[in-house]
């Protein structure tokens, strides 16, 4: 069974460091600033592999425990911890090289939603293979 | 007499170009504070230096920063920084530095001068080296000493320590 969690984590990590990515090149097309220095596409995909393995951990031992409440409790979790993470960066210090802090937010808000929105979004194509799941 | 007036016009020229010390300031200046929490920059400085270490005397210094280009790194303090309840940038735009005398020190100088922040003067000595056209300068300053947020004196830092780094040219 961990296989296929874990292959649905690893997927979800390449769709959301893929649409992080886009998104910062959009961002500093929109304000022409750079974060590159703090948020590159090195990061984005460092966060999202760390976020999905993170979750896919969660999602087993939800599944496990919980058997068929296993897959509710693991999506509040996930989307109780993308919501908790808004605060990274708000409350994060950049270095006093970057300009405009007070945009930063604009970046990293989105982003940190983004592992959890890919993961839904290619749950069906794992969810049917999964034994606890099923009625 | 014309060559006598001459004469006299080069000695006066002269001497008003060697009791002119004025220096400027370069770009790449940096004026940090340190508190911990929080840290950070201010990044507009606009100053006015005579400084001769052989006449200081007639040395003064009159500096200006704009507080609203405070930067801790983060925009949320940046914006609290600015607000009625900490600086007050509407109020008061600027911090100002005006020396009244300057003299030798163990170290390097020492500039005594009147800090103005926030509606505040206060009188504080700025100890600073001067080499290879760089002023060096660290001082203390408490911010409840000028009414900066005393509703809240435990909320971050009340008492930082000012680096500020000052290369010049003539």
């Amino acid at each position: 069974m961990f296989k296929k969690i874990f292959l649905h984590a690893l997927t979800a990590a390449v769709l959301a460091a893929l649409a992080g990515y886009i998104y910062s090149r959009i961002y500093y097309f929109a304000t022409e600033v750079d974060f590159s220095s703090v948020l590159n596409g090195a990061r984005i995909l460092g966060f999202s592999i760390l976020f999905c393995m993170l979750a896919a951990i969660v999602n087993y031992l939800s599944l496990k425990i919980f058997r068929k409440r296993g897959e509710i409790i693991y999506n509040f979790i996930l989307s109780i911890t993308s919501f908790a993470l808004v605060m990274v960066p708000i409350s994060i210090s950049l270095p006093l090289n970057v300009k405009s802090p007070e945009l930063f937010p604009g970046l990293g808000v989105p982003m940190v939603f983004f592992p959890a929105l890919a993961w839904y979004t290619i749950r069906p194509l794992f969810s049917q293979l999964l034994p606890f799941s099923e009625p | 007499m014309y060559p006598a007036l001459a004469v006299a016009l080069i000695v006066a020229s002269s001497f008003t170009l060697l009791v002119s010390q004025e220096w400027k300031i370069t770009d790449n200046y940096s004026i940090k504070f340190d508190g911990g929490d929080p840290s950070g920059t201010f990044s507009g400085l606009k100053s006015t230096i005579n400084f001769d270490p052989n006449d200081l005397a007639a040395s003064k210094f009159d500096a200006t920063i704009d507080v609203s280009t405070i930067n801790t790194g983060n925009g949320m303090k940046n914006t609290h920084a600015k607000s009625e309840k900490w600086f007050d940038v509407t109020k008061y735009p600027t911090i100002q530095f005006t020396s009244t005398s300057i003299s030798k020190a163990a170290t390097g100088y020492e500039a005594k001068g009147m800090l103005t922040m926030h509606g505040v003067q206060k009188e504080v000595i700025i100890p600073f080296t001067f080499d290879n056209n760089v002023f060096k300068g660290t001082l203390s300053v408490n911010r409840l000493d000028y009414n900066v947020n005393t509703a809240e004196p435990n909320h971050g830092a009340s008492t930082f320590k000012v680096d500020i780094e000052v290369p010049v040219t003539k």
